[in-house]
């Protein structure tokens, strides 16, 4: 479902946006073009600008500068002195606190931006109704709002906000106010909803396996900047600095120096301490490093193998020391940490493990799992 | 509790059992506290009504029962006419006060309008302040020709007519309006103020203008708040004494307090027409309130759900002067042209309308408050000590009784909980003149009637609910497990009550006594009721100045009165929030 951004006329595209609150920046020199249909999530820790994106593009923020189209109409263009208000954009928005209106009924809720564009009544009562069951409400159509559940008005405000067919959604955290069951069950449905209508989408969370799980593209977004743009693998695989790699799932960063290069392949030394040994590691990426430049080696825990012996024969890559510090159990499977020199490195164990706290353990790992980030 | 202290090796017999779980101290302390308030709250409004039943033989010497008075309501010269006023004046009020209230507190939560941090306290000022003596400001500013405003405008455009008259039913209108505004300011204000800003933007994201979304979509949600305050304002004018009483009945507009009130007391009285035109007016109040608690304020829409939300301002460009300079204008004709009349008024030996600089005396103050001079008036200087007293005393007592009501409603499930709950809520619903009343009858030939207790009695009974609604939010918002872990930490009942619940509900413990001090102070329509020769309060000082004195010794005391509530809101201000008004 994926579309490449280049091949078709942007649904949304963003340029050079900047918004700043007094001294501080919101948002900084943000651009993105979304295709039609994409569903584009901006991800991200609280107060790194991604709900002022968000917010900037549904007009209810004005930018300082830069450009938002939405379709072919320019909806903001401070430059330009071009302001289109929030109810001239054609867009849907769903809030993190639902906002479904408890002075309505469920059917007056969803119906509210048909009767604004003046549909006649029969229409408003047949796609009122059709939105109402696509969100599996249409039983409730006639009950107030205060009398539903969180993921009932959730689900109220989804259907308010596609009723009338608009040209984006624009999904503020839409699901944080959830319990963990009911989060997952409505993320799906959102994801089903978006691909059975078909329509452009701009999600925005700070839950990583959200954007993952929901996104054809993640934008990654720290300190008002975008951080990464890809798809959930690339961001996942090939996260560009620390930042992301750190944000987008686990990962051990060790930070170390690079002492030479062969290829691919990078010869990284990540010193020890108190008179420990530094590590010799053999790891991929890290393009642009000159030798003797400092790197963050990342490592994702389910990529390193545990041994309770030292591990003989070949084929094992990187081959570590360390001491267990503890264990987590989590049903499926454990989570440990092992200190290995001064540094602790995460790991997962799949299978039932009997380690006790100081036990020493080697830790393997291949090349390619390795990965050399530069900041 | 109680039952498991008990041996459970005693032997009882089933039926001593049944009576010892019933006599638990829960319940035995509950009912008891239950019963007592109800002798203080229904015994008066029953008395009330069964005497509303005794005709006065036209001689008044006997009384026979039947339904004379309420005859007499309908065929008397003046009480249909009363009726009609107290009527048209309450509408008027109400929709002056509404339309004040709900546009400042939209001023003052939801737009860019200058220095509105500053002015919200100066808008809620008129609160504080007897409307009584802003009629008597009002009189003094706006009477045709001894009117200070008047004055100005002849002088200054060299007119021979009165820019306005203030003494007729226009007039209450006017000052009980902006009076009572504050009321519906702060049922709106919170609301407005805290209302979740995506309710709005998903409206605008929707597709709605700003107009729309505010006609569908905010004022709907602020409307419980608008019409419990419109409620609350029409109820509060139909039971003001001190304007009408200033401002129209001398001119021929009676309302039905001031007809109550030539019936309760003077060489005609005729305590039981009085009783029966109070039983009128308490019916329509308690209806009209009865449906505020019951429909209107449980539909209050929780627009808030406990995040620090910062509410949409509107940018009113220019506009954003005329709605500053609306602002002040309110608070000059609520708060500083009427305090700035009355000083000037009371400087006067005599009020002819002009500021004579070569005639400034203090002999005013002189006269009404230094009362160990020979020539100080009596029921001046009676009412400040007197109301003191009533104020300091009658808060305190008050704030004990709600604390134990409070503490009995939310912390424990005896027998009487649910009776003290309604009993709590039922002196909201009736005019302070109209427990008058019902007090006077039940008292009359008792010892405590011409003495301070029955007007202490009157206020406790009328104004006890708002301290402990004060009490009842906080101890609401505190958890049960708070004074279960003192519990469970081996601290007995009271030790748990004195160390953990009562710190925790000091603020609310302050507020309530403040707010409750500072109505005691301003106190008219009850004490006008109850009041013997020196049993005199401040208020009714006032009134016996304006009554039999001069215009200049009733202004002086009138300061005194607003200069004794001034510091009673600044430490209201102070030591408690905005919330505790609305409670």
């Amino acid at each position: 479902m994926s579309m490449n951004a280049d091949t078709m006329d942007p649904k949304v595209s963003i340029n050079h946006l900047y918004k700043s609150y007094g001294e501080e920046t919101a948002v900084k020199d943000f651009n993105l073009d979304i295709a039609p249909g994409e569903f584009v999530t901006l991800l991200g820790p609280s107060g790194c600008g991604k709900t002022t994106t968000l917010r900037c593009v549904a007009g209810l923020e004005r930018p300082e500068a830069g450009e938002i189209r939405i379709g072919t109409e320019t909806v903001v263009a401070p430059e330009k002195d071009i302001y289109l208000f929030p109810e001239h954009r054609n867009i849907g928005m769903v809030f993190q606190s639902y906002a479904v209106w408890p002075h309505m009924t469920v059917f007056d809720n969803v119906a509210y931006g048909l009767r604004v564009r003046r549909a006649s009544g029969a229409e408003i009562k047949r796609r009122t109704m059709n939105a109402l069951e696509l969100v599996g409400l249409d039983q409730q159509a006639d009950r107030f709002a205060t009398k539903l559940s969180g993921g009932q008005r959730q689900r109220v405000a989804l259907a308010r906000a596609i009723v009338y067919e608009p040209e984006v959604i624009l999904f503020d955290e839409p699901l944080s106010n959830l319990d963990a069951k009911l989060r997952e069950q409505m993320r799906d449905e959102i994801v089903r909803l978006q691909k059975e209508v078909g329509i452009t989408s701009i999600f925005v969370t700070h839950d990583q396996s959200e954007a993952l799980v929901m996104s054809d593209r993640v934008v990654v977004m720290d300190k008002a900047v975008i951080q990464q743009i890809g798809d959930p693998q690339d961001i996942y695989a090939n996260p560009v600095n620390s930042f992301v790699a750190n944000f987008i799932g686990v990962t051990s960063l060790l930070e170390g120096k690079l002492l030479s290069r062969d290829g691919e392949v990078c010869d990284v030394e990540v010193p020890g301490a108190n008179g420990h040994d530094g590590l010799r590691i053999q790891a991929i990426g890290g393009e642009g490093a000159q030798a003797g430049d400092k790197l963050f080696l990342s490592l994702r825990p389910e990529d390193i193998t545990l041994h309770l012996d030292k591990p003989e024969g070949t084929g094992h890559g990187n081959v570590v020391q360390g001491n267990v510090i503890d264990t987590i159990y989590l049903g499926s499977f454990l989570e440990g940490r092992v200190r290995v020199g001064e540094h602790e490195i995460g790991i997962q164990i799949d299978h039932y493990e009997n380690l006790t706290p100081g036990q020493p353990v080697y830790l393997s790992f291949q090349p390619e799992h390795g990965l050399c980030l530069t900041d | 509790m109680t039952t498991e202290a008990l041996s459970p090796t005693r032997e009882r017999s089933p039926l001593n059992n049944r009576l010892r779980a019933m006599l638990t101290q829960e319940n035995i302390i509950t009912l008891v506290v239950a019963i007592i308030v109800a002798g203080a709250v229904v015994v008066p409004l029953a008395v009330l009504f069964v005497s509303s039943f005794k005709v006065l033989d036209p001689l008044g010497w006997d009384t026979t029962w039947g339904f004379g008075n309420y005859v007499e309501m309908f065929t008397d010269r003046i009480i249909p006419k009363a009726f009609l006023n107290t009527l048209i004046i309450s509408s008027g009020s109400t929709i002056l006060a509404t339309f004040l209230g709900v546009s400042l507190a939209w001023i003052n939560a939801r737009t860019n309008c200058p220095g509105r941090d500053y002015l919200e306290p100066y808008n809620l000022i008129p609160f504080f302040l007897s409307p009584f003596i802003g009629a008597i400001a009002w009189h003094n500013l706006g009477e045709p020709q001894t009117g200070l405003l008047n004055n100005w405008v002849r002088d200054i455009f060299g007119v021979d007519w009165a820019l306005i008259n203030i003494d007729n039913i226009y007039g209450v209108i006017w000052v009980t309006g902006i009076f009572f505004a504050p009321l519906v300011y702060l049922f709106v204000v919170g609301s407005l103020r805290r209302m979740d800003p995506s309710l709005e933007d998903s409206a605008r994201t929707t597709g709605a203008g700003l107009i729309r979304t505010t006609m569908t979509i905010t004022l709907p949600l602020v409307m419980p708040g608008i019409l419990s305050g419109a409620i609350i304002v029409f109820v509060t004018s139909a039971g003001e004494f001190g304007v009408p009483f200033k401002l129209s009945a001398p001119y021929g507009w009676e309302t039905l307090t001031t007809q109550i009130f030539s019936k309760a007391v003077g060489d005609d009285a005729n305590h039981f027409l009085g009783a029966a035109m109070s039983m009128a007016l308490g019916i329509i109040t308690v209806l009209l309130i009865w449906i505020q608690q019951r429909y209107i304020a449980p539909r209050s829409f929780t627009t808030v759900t406990g995040k620090g939300f910062r509410p949409n301002v509107l940018d009113l460009g220019p506009w954003r002067w005329v709605a500053f300079g609306y602002n002040l204008m309110f608070i000059a004709v609520a708060v500083v042209l009427p305090i700035v009349c009355l000083i000037i008024v009371s400087l006067h030996p005599v009020w002819t309308g002009k500021i004579v600089w070569a005639d400034i005396t203090t002999i005013n103050y002189v006269k009404t408050l230094f009362w160990w001079r020979p020539d100080a008036i009596a029921a001046a200087t009676n009412g400040i000590v007197n109301s003191l007293i009533l104020a300091f005393g009658g808060a305190s007592i008050a704030m004990v009784m709600a604390l134990v009501i409070s503490y009995m409603i939310h912390r424990t499930k005896g027998f009487g909980v649910r009776m003290l709950d309604f009993l709590s809520v039922v002196p909201i619903g009736f005019p302070g003149i109209v427990l008058a009343m019902g007090v006077l009858v039940t008292y009359i030939q008792t010892p405590i009637y011409a003495t301070l207790w029955i007007l202490m009695l009157a206020y406790i009974t009328r104004f006890f609910p708002y301290g402990q609604r004060n009490i009842s939010s906080i101890m609401l918002a505190i958890s049960e497990e708070l004074d279960q872990s003192s519990r469970m930490a081996g601290a007995s009942w009271f030790t748990t009550l004195w160390r953990i619940t009562i710190p925790l509900l000091k603020p609310g413990l302050f507020a309530g006594w403040i707010l409750l001090f500072i109505i005691f102070l301003r106190e008219l329509s009850i004490s006008i009721i109850l009041f013997t020769t020196g049993t005199e309060t401040l208020s009714v000082g006032v009134y016996y100045l304006t009554n039999f004195e001069n215009e200049p010794l009733t202004a002086a005391l009138s300061m005194a009165q607003t200069v004794l509530l001034l510091i009673a809101i600044y430490a209201f201000r102070r030591f408690a929030g905005r919330e505790a008004l609305t409670a």
